[in-house]
């Protein structure tokens, strides 16, 4: 029995989202530790990135709302 | 007040579990948590950018002729809670450093039969430079500027290279 197609992708999008996530635990992991070393160039760059990721997962979002 | 949707009253049978959290919904949570883990790391970006860092004023350490060669002493700099090191190797050279591991913060003591500097709690070792070359710690201690001045050991500034 073939499963739906929404459901799929509403799959595929948790998956692509949650290793998003991850990435930015990491990210927020090297911008934490930036800030206690006193690094500002090193967490802005981290900072950056995370971003990047989070406009990633709020278009995958976006995406889900149309499905 | 809500209403009972249409499909509820045409099938008005429940499951175990469907008061759970749908994945269209856990996939908001996470898209939150995202934004939310972004604008932390700019938050902490922004933190360390605009503070101060107190690389501390000029300061009367020691004696020069309290410090044998070959010894050391301990001293506060550049505030009361920052324990830092004045270190003699040889004749005519002197090393300040902060005492704080760069790796979880303890206190590195100076191991004259070994001439370097280590760190009880992880085995860290430091050389005479400060650079890490055993153990945990991956970055250099702070280095403390020192100057002798009429026969006084003066603390000149943290965060600089250190003269004799």
């Amino acid at each position: 029995m073939r499963r739906p197609r929404a459901t799929s992708v509403t799959t595929a999008l948790l998956v692509y989202v949650l290793l998003l996530f991850s990435l930015q635990l990491f990210l927020l992991a090297v911008a934490a530790e930036a800030f206690l070393s006193g690094e500002p160039s090193l967490a802005w760059a981290a900072t950056a990135l995370s971003a990047v990721l989070a406009l990633t997962a709020l278009l995958f979002y976006r995406y889900l709302r149309r499905v | 007040m809500s209403e009972e949707p249409i499909w509820r009253r045409d099938f008005p049978y429940t499951a175990a579990g469907e008061e759970g959290v749908t994945r269209r919904e856990f996939t908001r949570f996470l898209v939150a948590a995202s934004v939310t883990a972004a604008g932390t790391g700019g938050a902490a970006a922004l933190w360390a950018s605009l503070r101060r860092i107190n690389r501390g004023e000029p300061q009367e350490i020691v004696a020069l002729s309290e410090v044998p060669v070959g010894g050391s002493h301990l001293f506060d700099y550049p505030t009361p809670n920052d324990p830092a090191i004045l270190l003699r190797p040889e004749e005519g050279t002197l090393l300040g450093f902060s005492q704080k591991c760069t790796h979880l913060g303890c206190v590195v003591y100076w191991a004259p039969e070994n001439g370097h500097l280590e760190c009880p709690c992880h085995e860290g070792v430091f050389d005479l430079s400060g650079e890490p070359i055993a153990g945990p710690p991956d970055r250099p201690l702070g280095r403390i500027e020192v100057e002798v001045r009429d026969g006084t050991v003066w603390a000149l500034g943290a965060g600089t290279e250190a003269t004799a």
